[in-house]
């Protein structure tokens, strides 16, 4: 599993549009066939098994897919990261942005034929900000809000301590049945295991270590999904996911670079599957721990010394065979556009030379080490042991630096290790990679702002007062246009100070069996978005 | 013959209780907070790192930890999941069958094919076929068992298309059916788990039937007219000991291929949850586990020294005398 950060909560009024996707041999259009029929079924493989499918509680992968397909939020987004209506059909926003007010669909009911309502609404915020949940991953984006009201079963309105610009993106969050939870502990309840939500699959079945199994909702709002059984094997190696997919047990599979070069120009390959590559939401970084603990990383001018040293670019044609793309803005293309006027800090060894020696630390002729006040410049990466590209990574850093005079040593954690170190602060550098929400406020909230140190991601002890406060202009800013600009001047002012400097989103490769169609990739993966999962097909076999 | 039972079972309980004090402390030492661990990239709020300090009794010294883990244990109560908040001995329970089910087809298929392997090269020793079958045996052995993994499924359930290529069977509309499809499910992981005993036990027997083969009372059990099967019998029954202090030391070898088998090929085994909730720093699964492997290796021994009594009546007799003496 790659490490990731759970996701924040937030959200994008911005909606941009533009999806970095391609596919090199695309699924079939969906016109191109015409599968009258509903049916069939979609096997999606799990790399790990979720912990709880509890709507609120979830923290993984896995659990949000799940939550995703057996739960319904009152908002989602689309294939191109634009918020859409799910279970609000209208929303809107008054007092200057202060009030948010959500009209649900009438007749939506839970899968055990209950009516949902707007205390189910409340109920599950009620959950989300009720501390002992550890709701890690939704309690953000509620904690600006003052007040909940219900007025009416369809009306949900609520009420925030300030105009928040972020607001929506909070209530991606699958609604919780009331009337079930309530009788139960939410912690231990066994709608924890086997829950029930209005969404367009309901539960089946959980068998621990081997598969979830969802089948279609026919009285879904949203009208019938075509595919009628949701398969979730957990098959832990890649090896064995990609073989399973050549055997026919699966449907999708996602490749290495490796295995992408061996299969994607295989003919024999593609007449079976579509190979598809995307842009996905995730990249890697180092965080450079800048609290003044260790000589180096507190001078903004080394930090960018580090940026210029590093070949990202070469990286990512080399060992990655061209399959990602370069992060010179911490923005994901898809959630803020890239600045035409940005001037990233490019692969750069002259520059990188002549800006270690103007922050004062020489090349020492005798061990051919930069040094300075006597300290020799020799630091500790920190990386991830579970993921070959973080090693591959770090050691070609390793090369550009020792060719500058800096000696990198590399240590590898396992997850929860590096996580605990990162969490503490106790490193000078760390490889590691996230997952941001949606909402540029997301990214630049949790790792940058000065209240996110320690509590938070702000993992670099960074902390700068112009960006503090253009963050938090960014959240009150109603006006797009003037998000936009807000966050384009933090993405300039965070590449001049590189508190982090952000490497690059690998792309994710994936095959998927030419039996499915009408799926498009999303940043967010090929069936987190919405309506998609709805409108996936399984083409028919002939006579079966 | 009872007596000794109790006695050898009686002695493994300080064993026990030093591996559960180990393991215990092995824990504790770690140096990350599991709070830590479970926090994710989000932040647990004060209350909420509270609330689960107060659940894992963190607050407390270790030592009073173990206290109240060991009275739990002693009512039968290994404690709750961190990660999913079942009871730890369900966690256990639903993955243990297939652990066992595996290592235990495993031992059948090393001795199953090990010992007539053995038997035959010992009785044409330096022949062509006791060579290349030697060779073989060798090769196998040397192969990784990940690397065996991935070529039988390549061929046996990819190209060919012959078996399952990874998980556990649904169950069937027929016991038989449910039997058939489990047998295919587990027919390749259960080679790559035997694949490195074959050659050890098929070397040791063929060394053991060798020797036993030169002996004296086969010649003399020939001479009287025994047909060559019923002498085999004769030669297998003189080396069992051997066998069985072997199967002593194979067993907790399979136990730990098994994680590496159990994860390429998606079995809901022990190994993979051993994994998973180190992982996870899931602290009550992990001591849970480890506690069961002791007993299990423990048991193991047992069951080596019960089946010693049971195939050689000099060790019985042996015993006996140790009682008389002791008496």
């Amino acid at each position: 599993m790659r490490p990731r950060s759970l996701r924040g909560v937030a959200v994008t009024l911005l909606a941009a549009a533009l999806l970095s996707a391609c596919t090199s041999s695309p699924p079939e259009d969906r016109g191109a066939v015409a599968p009258s029929d509903y049916g069939g079924r979609f096997v999606y493989p799990l790399r790990t098994e979720p912990a709880t499918l509890n709507f609120v509680t979830a923290s993984d992968q896995p659990a949000d897919l799940v939550s995703r397909l057996v739960g319904d939020s009152l908002v989602d987004r689309d294939v191109d990261m634009n918020i859409v209506p799910r279970l609000a059909e209208s929303w809107e926003s008054s007092d200057s942005g202060r009030v948010l007010t959500f009209h649900l669909r009438a007749g939506v009911r839970f899968h055990d034929g209950q009516p949902l309502t707007s205390a189910d609404v409340k109920y599950t915020y009620e959950r989300v900000i009720d501390r002992k949940n550890h709701a890690l991953g939704h309690l953000d984006g509620f904690l600006p809000v003052e007040r909940l009201e219900t007025p009416d079963d369809r009306t949900v309105r609520v009420v925030y301590r300030f105009p928040y610009a972020p607001a929506l993106s909070a209530w991606e969050m699958p609604i919780l049945p009331r009337h079930l939870y309530e009788k139960e502990d939410f912690l231990t309840s066994r709608f924890n295991r086997a829950p029930i939500g209005t969404g367009p699959f309901r539960f089946v079945s959980w068998e621990p270590g081997r598969r979830i199994v969802l089948a279609s909702n026919r009285e879904y709002w949203g009208g019938r999904p075509y595919v009628d059984t949701l398969e979730l094997p957990i098959i832990p190696t890649q090896e064995t996911t990609l073989m399973a997919l050549l055997a026919g047990e699966i449907d999708y599979a996602s490749l290495t670079p490796v295995q992408w070069d061996a299969y994607s120009r295989d003919p024999a390959f593609t007449r079976r599957f579509a190979t598809v590559s995307y842009l996905s939401l995730f990249f890697y970084y180092i965080a450079w721990r800048a609290d003044g603990s260790n000589p180096f990383f507190s001078d903004p001018e080394v930090r960018r010394a580090m940026a210029l040293a590093l070949d990202r670019e070469e990286y990512v044609r080399a060992v990655l065979h061209g399959l990602g793309q370069v992060s010179f803005s911490l923005f994901h293309p898809a959630i803020l556009p890239p600045d035409p006027d940005s001037r990233p800090l490019r692969h750069d060894p002259r520059a990188a030379a002549a800006l270690f020696d103007h922050a004062g630390w020489r090349l020492d002729p005798k061990t051919g080490l930069r040094s300075k006040n006597g300290r020799p410049f020799r630091f500790t990466l920190l990386i991830f042991s579970g993921g070959e590209d973080h090693a591959q990574f770090s050691q070609v850093a390793q090369e550009s630096l020792r060719a500058l005079g800096i000696d990198m040593r590399i240590e590898r954690l396992d997850w929860p290790g590096l996580w605990a170190r990162l969490k503490t602060g106790d490193f000078e550098a760390a490889l590691s990679g996230t997952v941001p929400a949606g909402d540029p406020d997301d990214v630049v909230y949790g790792m940058l702002h000065s209240s996110q140190i320690g509590d938070g991601r702000n993992y670099a002890g960074f902390h700068d007062q112009e960006i503090d406060a253009w963050i938090e202009e960014g959240r009150r800013a109603i006006d797009p246009q003037a998000r936009s600009a807000c966050y384009r001047r933090i993405a300039k002012r965070v590449e001049e100070l590189q508190p982090y400097t952000y490497l690059f989103f690998p792309k994710v490769l994936a095959a998927l069996s030419r039996r499915v169609m009408g799926v498009e990739p999303s940043p967010r993966g090929l069936i987190v978005q919405y309506p998609g999962v709805i409108r996936l097909k399984i083409r028919q076999q002939p006579g079966g | 013959m009872i007596p000794f039972l109790v006695r050898r079972a009686l002695s493994s309980v300080p064993t026990l209780l030093g591996i559960s004090v180990l393991t215990f402390a092995i824990l504790n030492l770690l140096p990350n907070d599991p709070i830590q661990v479970w926090s994710g990239g989000g932040y647990y709020s004060a209350e909420a790192v509270e609330h689960l300090r107060s659940e894992l009794r963190l607050e407390q010294s270790p030592a009073a930890r173990y206290a109240s883990w060991g009275l739990a244990l002693l009512r039968g109560d290994l404690g709750r999941s961190m990660r999913d908040g079942r009871p730890v001995a369900a966690v256990i329970v639903s993955a243990l069958p297939w652990t066992l089910l595996l290592n235990f087809c495993s031992v059948i298929l090393i001795y199953g094919v090990a010992v007539p392997f053995g038997l035959f090269g010992a009785s044409s020793p330096g022949s062509i076929a006791d060579r290349l079958g030697r060779a073989l045996l060798i090769l196998l052995y040397a192969v990784p068992s990940f690397a065996a993994a991935l070529l039988l499924q390549q061929w046996f359930a990819v190209r060919l298309g012959w078996l399952p290529l990874q998980g556990v069977p649904d169950r069937g509309a027929t016991a038989l059916g449910t039997t058939a499809s489990l047998a295919r499910h587990l027919l390749l992981p259960t080679i790559c788990l035997a694949l490195s005993g074959w050659a050890l036990v098929a070397r040791y027997a063929r060394a053991a039937f060798r020797s036993a083969l030169g002996r004296e009372f086969l010649a003399v059990a020939r001479a009287k007219g025994l047909s060559r099967l019923r002498a085999s019998g004769h030669v297998v029954a003189n080396t069992a000991v051997p066998f069985i202090t072997l199967l002593a030391t194979i067993v907790p070898g399979l136990a730990g291929g098994s994680v590496i088998v159990e994860q390429i090929f998606s079995l809901p085994g022990v190994g993979r949850l051993y994994l998973t909730s180190i992982e996870a720093r899931d602290y009550p699964v992990v001591v849970g586990l480890t506690l069961l492997s002791a007993v299990l290796v423990l048991s193991g021994h047992l069951l080596v020294d019960v089946l010693y009594l049971v195939v050689d009546p000099r060790i019985r007799s042996g015993l006996l005398d140790e009682r008389s003496d002791a008496a």
